[in-house]
This record gives structure tokens, sequence and C-alpha cells, in this order.
């Protein structure tokens, strides 16, 4: 597994105002990498930053082994970038847009262009600015796709689709991310995207990440336990890693995050109670980190 | 791309990406209870990781992951350029008790709920025997 995009300590102040605080982190080929955080949690400047649109204060990223400030056209051009805000020529019309990327283009895949014109349902003929705002977002994907980049970089895609248009996009993604050598990186506040198609999660929250990792070890290391005890619990439990507790007489819900289903048994009998493990979803994973 | 999936156990399984179980636990649940059970017998071939993603809409890394621990289990097999298998079994079912261990973790959850409903094991055993009854 080579690396394709990593970062040193990056931060990021506008004014006095701090977007990003000390992120470190590593991309590897052949995964499907979703950041997650709330809106202004400063996903689409990490983004930026990691793509050398825009310098860090402090801290350096690289992609392909390239510093992101001095990025060479050969890396640039293993790029798809999608924007959130797309960038599009409101005058012309959708096939002026996408011949006229296509022969800025070292490579162009016609034929993949072709089929997802069709199955994506993309009006070519019509002028850009006239396009609803799924068919700008798609026609916008389709853009950063014709190059077959190795590392895809999308800023909240599918965010304006509807379910049908949404999945679709999500196949497509999948279809990348079964070639080894591709590299998927995208931002996002939907979680049941997210939960499908990424491998791997970076949760961001105020500029800095909360947690990185694989989606099933985070699924599988932050648990919720219900505590039944049978005699009124002490108000701190010697566990470590606890996100959130709320203790009532006998009974406890406690988050944690580096659970391991060896620590019940233990548990159970330093409390005397019985626990249940209750394994959340990432949704409740996300509110539970921001709790 | 889509493409119809003709193998047919591709669609056997049930998997939520939503749910807090990883989803490489749910179809590794599911084979070791289908297997244990006979509805997969041994021989049986199973669908490539790439369909199944495709048939889910997951990522295909889960799924392969899910597939290397049942080979590791001895549940199934990996031949050579043709599709995985479910391994011929030591003994075809299970133990019971062993069969009854995959059910573990739900129970767990089932007894929580009774206690929490202040419901006796009787009320319990009494509903179960009638909901496998109705199922098949």
């Amino acid at each position: 597994m080579n690396t394709v995009v990593s970062a040193a300590n990056l931060s990021k102040s506008i004014g006095a105002k701090s977007i990003l605080r000390d992120i470190s982190m590593e991309v590897t080929s052949g995964h499907v990498v979703g950041i997650l955080g709330k809106n202004g949690a400063g996903k689409t400047t990490l983004l930026e930053v990691l793509l050398g649109f825009s310098p860090p204060t402090s801290g350096s990223s690289s992609v392909f082994g390239n510093d992101s400030l001095r990025l060479p056209v050969h890396s640039k051009q293993r790029i798809g970038f999608v924007p959130q805000r797309d960038e599009l020529i409101n005058e012309i019309t959708g096939a002026q847009q996408l011949s006229l990327i296509g022969s800025l283009s070292h490579r162009w895949n016609g034929a993949l262009i072709e089929r997802l014109v069709a199955s994506w349902e993309i009006p070519l003929n019509t002028r850009i600015k006239d396009l609803s705002g799924g068919e700008r977002q798609k026609l916008s994907t389709i853009l950063a796709l014709g190059h077959e980049p190795q590392l895809l970089v999308l800023d909240e895609p599918a965010s304006s689709l509807d379910p049908i248009a949404r999945r679709l996009f999500l196949r497509e993604i999948l279809d990348i991310a079964a070639d080894e050598a591709r590299t998927v990186l995208f931002s996002t506040h939907i979680v049941s995207d997210l939960e499908r198609v990424a491998n791997r999660v970076v949760i961001v929250r105020e500029g800095h990440i909360a947690w990185a990792g694989e989606l099933d070890t985070l699924k599988e290391t932050v648990v919720r336990l219900h505590v039944d005890a049978r005699h009124a619990l002490p108000a701190a439990f010697g566990l470590d890693h606890v996100i959130r507790q709320q203790v009532a007489g006998a009974r406890a819900s406690i988050v944690a995050s580096h659970w391991h289903p060896n620590l019940k048994e233990e548990l159970e009998q330093r409390l005397d109670a019985q626990i249940s493990v209750e394994q959340m979803g990432l949704e409740d994973i996300f509110v539970e980190l921001h709790s | 791309m889509t493409k119809p999936n003709d193998n047919p156990t591709v669609r056997v399984f049930v998997l939520q990406p939503t749910s807090g179980v990883p989803i490489y636990r749910q179809l590794i649940d599911q084979v070791r209870r289908m297997v244990l059970s006979g509805q997969l017998p041994p021989g049986t071939e199973m669908p490539s990781v790439r369909d199944v993603a495709e048939e889910y809409t997951v990522n295909p890394t889960t799924i392969s992951k899910a597939y290397s621990l049942l080979e590791l289990e001895g549940l199934l097999q990996r031949n050579r350029g043709k599709p995985m298998t479910v391994a011929a079994l030591r003994r075809r079912h299970g133990a019971v008790t062993n069969r009854l261990k995959e059910l573990e973790p739900q129970i767990d959850s089932l007894v929580l709920a009774a206690h929490q409903l202040d419901l006796q094991a009787s009320d319990l055993i009494d509903l179960i025997e009638r909901k496998m009854q109705e199922d098949p």
C-alpha cells in the first residue's frame, strides 16, 4: 500500500480564527476515506490545504510524495477534484463543457463519460444555468472522473442528489474502490453514505481530528454499556476512555471508546453487575463524540 | 458498473450499513449460521467479493475481510481461479451447544429487555415456541 496523501501537523488560521489545528493523517492507496464533521468543522479547508489550493499556517502535506504546494503537473493530472460549489460555465451546454474539459485533459475516457451521462440522466443540450442543482452536481462529478484519476477527492458529494441518483453515484465510487491502485477521499456530513462506501473514517471536530481509523474498528470499539448492578453504583467506575456516563442508583449507561469484549467480564465482576453491550451506528457515535 | 449477479447466493444476506455491527461481522455471523444449519451446504459457490459489494452497495474491503476470516475459521475454502466455496465440514451440523453459542448475543439483549419489562422466563419461552412454529 502506497501513501497517497499525507499531512504532518497541519494548522491553518485565518486572521485570529483557527480553522485547522495540528492535523496529521495518512491516506493509502486502495482505500475510500470519509472525512466526517459538522458544518463548519473545517472539512473543506482541510481538503483545500491537502491539495495545495491554500497554504497551511504551519505543518506540511503531500500528495503522491510531492509537497502539496509544489505539485508537479504529472501529479496534478492524477487527481480528480469535485468542489462543493461547482465551477461549471453557466452560458454553455453540458456537452460543450464536457468537450472543453476533455480537450484540456491529457487522457479522457469518452466511453465512461457516455455511460455515466446516460445512466445519471444528465441533459447535455441544456445550458448549464438551466440545470437543477442535482444535475449540476452530477455533471461536475463526471467532469472529475473522465481522466480516470488515481486520487479522487470530493467535497460534500451527492448532497443535492435524490436517493436514486445518490445510489448510482455510490456504485461508481465503489467501482473505483474495487481498483486497489485508486483512492477516494471525500468529506461529508451524510453519515449513511459514508457508512456504505468508506472503509476508513476521519472525524473532524472543531478543526482537529477526533478519531481516525477503520470504520469497522470505530464501530467495534465505541460502545454503549448498560450496567445493571445489585447495589448502588459508585460515581467513578475506573473505566478508561469514558465519553459520557449517566449513573442512577444501581443502573448506569456509559459510552466508552477503546472497548474490547474481554473487558466485559472483569467489569461485571468488579461492579457486581450485569452489563449489556450496545453497538452503535455511526450516526450515534458521531453524536456522542460531539457531546 | 451494474450487471446482474448470476449467483443467487448473493441475495440471501441481509446487510445493514447503518447498524452498529460492522458489515463484515454481519456477513460472518450470517454465513456461519447458514453453514452450521446446512442452508449453505459444503461445496456451495460463494458470490465474489465484488458481486456482494455491488449488490448491497457497500465497500468491498469489509466483504473481503469477512471472507478471509471465514476462511481462517475453516468455513470457506479459497479455490485457485474459481469462486470460494463452503468447505466440507468435519461434522455437517455443529453440535447444538455450538449452534446455540451463535445466538448468545441476541439472547443477551433479549434477556436484558425482558428484565426491564419485568417478564418471566416462562413468558419468553412460550413466545419463542409460538414464533418458531409460525416460521419455517
